[in-house]
């Protein structure tokens, strides 16, 4: 099967601090494929470098064969890669089927001249947004939320209104930075179940960093293991699971020569 | 496919909840209290001594800068200490234009000759303040709004000076068009451009540009990873500030007949960010309310008898003076005690006009409505499925083995 994301020879430096080297990753069609490492690993900053908020000093970045190195980030989400952010990347201010509408912009088929006039496509078109919006939503099992803001909703159900409005940007890859986070162990499981059902039913191909390792055991097909902004090991899950190194760079073994804990990843 | 397709269809459709809509009377009287509203303007503005007029178009004129001002304080979330450049750019402009090129007199003006003064105005400060736009894409914040001060202070400086465009310190004449020359008919003429801004910014704010806008000023990542073009927002957002500054601009020289550049200084621009944020920063109504209040405010001052005495005779200060000290007044005390400005607190108000019941709070009564749902070619129609035919059943060797790993996970919490 081809792949959908290929990274190739990338790699980012920040003055003296070398954030991602050499990383060559491939993620092929209709596959899970999770990116592990310790803190500061540079997970978050090769996700930033596939959506294009950095641009990389060396390598390229391709989607599908073409190289996207250097379109801009909603050039990227129109071609269908979609992004969750590790802390919430959603629009306060703006309630959740608001959210979900926003985030369908590249593909609203009226101009700044149509939403001036007030045509008859413009609130066909509106409708359309908000209809899509709420399938999503009901997807997801959300719909009592939609009306209702994002102050004071839990951690985990903002996580999942990301997905929703990720999935409202109707992306073919989707690169979720920890969706887990801020879930206890059921609701991680229910994740999984979700991501595995969105997959089949969406055709998705996706990439994501998770520390959550039955998650990533659950879930994955490949998995990436990053350290220091290299790529440590790569396999199958339960294969990388026993991998020494990978052991190692977790529990701060002897393979660790400096326990420096730099935090490379920019929170967006 | 094609069958299945279709059935998807109708089953994605399911029974539209009622949403809360007035009675009849409910609409009668909410057309009533509008009409109240609009009349009871029309008629003051047509039965008000002249100078009350005069005052009255200034405040339509106020309205409207203050829904520019709005665009870049309340909607894009930056601060512009500029405005009296872009103000103060279109009205020479229109001036110049109608005066020097068109041939007016102080004696007559042609309408179309006002009317192509005011577009070329409303492109003159569109144009000035994409510069404005272009640089806010690098600088934002406390540092945009010095940059913003310095424009101000440079349009002054040297814009306003030249002698061909400003007409030295004599001013550049604008007389008004025929047939709208007096204060009473002048003042019509600017709610007309007021009614067209207003719906202008009602519209975009309304469609995917203002959505965008206002995701834009809340995070800029995350907009762009909603496939937002970014960049082309923030200046489109500048650029219509600027639109309707030049317009402001072109009435507010035709307002004053003769254009000189102390009309426009930085009290101004101080001014009129106090007026938005009074009004209640991206608060449409309140925008408007609060210019019209702060332009009209020296007059309602002089209702006061003694006061006026009070304030020529013994302060020595023309009531204009005490626009800017009340008007720091109230924003200090909108800042800290009602954010929302005026036009949270006429937020019940519109809100019942708009339409809905009548309640103090925002949500009081959406919290309990169901939103509609209706079919659509949607999401799953586009893989042919609906969501009660997507089972987890196929997935279970995956799902056991996850099952698998979280009981594992537990256990080992609980070790």
């Amino acid at each position: 099967m081809s792949s959908v994301l290929s990274i190739k020879n990338t790699g980012i430096r920040f003055g003296g601090l070398v954030a991602l080297n050499d990383v060559n990753i491939e993620v092929p069609e209709w596959e899970i494929v999770g990116l592990i490492g310790p803190n500061g690993a540079g997970k978050t900053t090769l996700f930033n470098c596939i959506m294009g908020a950095y641009t990389p000093n060396s390598g390229t970045i391709s989607y599908r064969g073409t190289d996207i190195s250097l379109l801009p980030t909603h050039r990227r989400v129109a071609k269908g890669i979609g992004r969750t952010f590790q802390n919430i990347g959603l629009v306060r201010g703006l309630t959740v089927l608001e959210n979900c509408m926003v985030a369908q912009h590249p593909r609203i088929g009226y101009g700044a001249a149509g939403a001036l006039i007030g045509m008859p496509r413009t609130f066909a078109e509106e409708r359309r947004l908000r209809n899509y919006a709420m399938e999503v939503l009901d997807f997801l099992d959300l719909t009592h939320l939609a009306n209702s803001h994002l102050d004071g909703l839990p951690y985990g159900t903002l996580k999942l209104i990301e997905i929703g409005t990720v999935l409202a940007t109707d992306p073919d890859l989707l690169l979720l930075d920890e969706p887990s986070s801020g879930m206890g162990p059921d609701e991680a499981h229910a994740l999984g179940e979700r991501l595995l059902k969105l997959r089949k039913t969406l055709n998705l191909t996706v990439l994501m960093i998770e520390h959550h390792v039955p998650l990533v055991v659950g879930v994955c097909d490949y998995v990436y293991v990053l350290n220091f902004g290299q790529v440590m090991t790569s396999g199958r899950p339960a294969e990388v699971q026993r991998h020494p190194e990978v052991i190692a760079a977790y529990l701060g073994g002897e393979v660790d020569e400096s326990s420096s804990e730099e935090d490379a990843d920019v929170p967006a | 496919m094609t069958a299945t397709a279709t059935e998807v269809l109708e089953t994605v459709r399911a029974e539209p909840t009622e949403r809360w809509s007035p009675s009849v009377q409910g609409w009668v009287a909410r057309l009533l209290v509008l009409g109240l509203i609009f009349g009871s303007v029309l008629w003051a503005t047509a039965n008000v001594p002249s100078y009350w007029a005069d005052r009255i178009s200034l405040a339509a004129i106020y309205a409207i800068i203050g829904l520019s001002l709005n665009i870049v304080l309340g909607y894009v979330g930056q601060v512009s200490l500029g405005h009296h450049g872009f103000v103060g750019i279109a009205a020479f402009v229109a001036a110049y234009y109608a005066t020097q090129k068109a041939g007016c007199t102080v004696d007559t003006c042609s309408f179309n000759t006002f009317m192509t003064a005011t577009v070329i105005a409303a492109l003159s400060g569109a144009v000035a303040a994409m510069l404005l736009g272009l640089i806010a894409l690098r600088i934002r914040g406390l540092y945009l709004a010095l940059i913003t001060l310095a424009y101000g202070f440079v349009a002054e400086r040297s814009i306003f000076e030249i002698p061909f465009l400003t007409n030295g310190g004599a001013g550049m004449p604008a007389t008004r068009p025929d047939g709208w020359a007096t204060d009473r008919e002048f003042a019509f003429l600017c709610f007309f451009f007021l009614a067209g801004v207003i719906f202008v910014d009602w519209r975009l704010l309304k469609s995917k540009v203002g959505r965008a806008i206002l995701s834009i000023k809340h995070s800029e990542a995350v907009a762009a990873t909603y496939g937002i073009n970014v960049t082309a927002y923030k200046v489109l957002a500048f650029v219509l500030s600027g639109l309707f500054a030049g317009i402001a601009g072109s009435l507010f020289a035709f307002h004053e007949t003769n254009v000189v550049s102390n009309n426009f200084n930085f009290a101004n621009a101080l001014l009129w960010v106090l007026m938005v944020v009074v009004g209640g920063l991206g608060n449409r109504i309140g925008v408007v309310i609060g210019s019209a209040f702060f332009a009209l405010f020296p007059f309602l001052l002089l209702l006061i008898g003694p006061l006026e005495h009070f304030l020529r005779d013994t302060l020595h200060r023309e009531p204009d003076y005490f626009t800017i000290v009340i008007g720091s007044g109230l924003a200090i005390l909108t800042l800290i005690q009602y954010p929302g400005g005026i036009g949270e607190q006429v937020a019940p108000i519109t809100r019942w006009l708009g339409g809905k019941p009548f309640s103090m709070h925002p949500e009081g009564h959406e919290k309990h409505k169901a939103p509609k749902k209706q079919r659509s070619g949607g999401l799953l129609a586009k893989v042919g499925l609906h969501k009660s035919q997507v089972s987890t059943e196929n997935n279970t060797e995956e799902l056991a083995a996850l099952g698998r790993a979280v009981e594992g996970s537990k256990e080992d919490d609980s070790e």
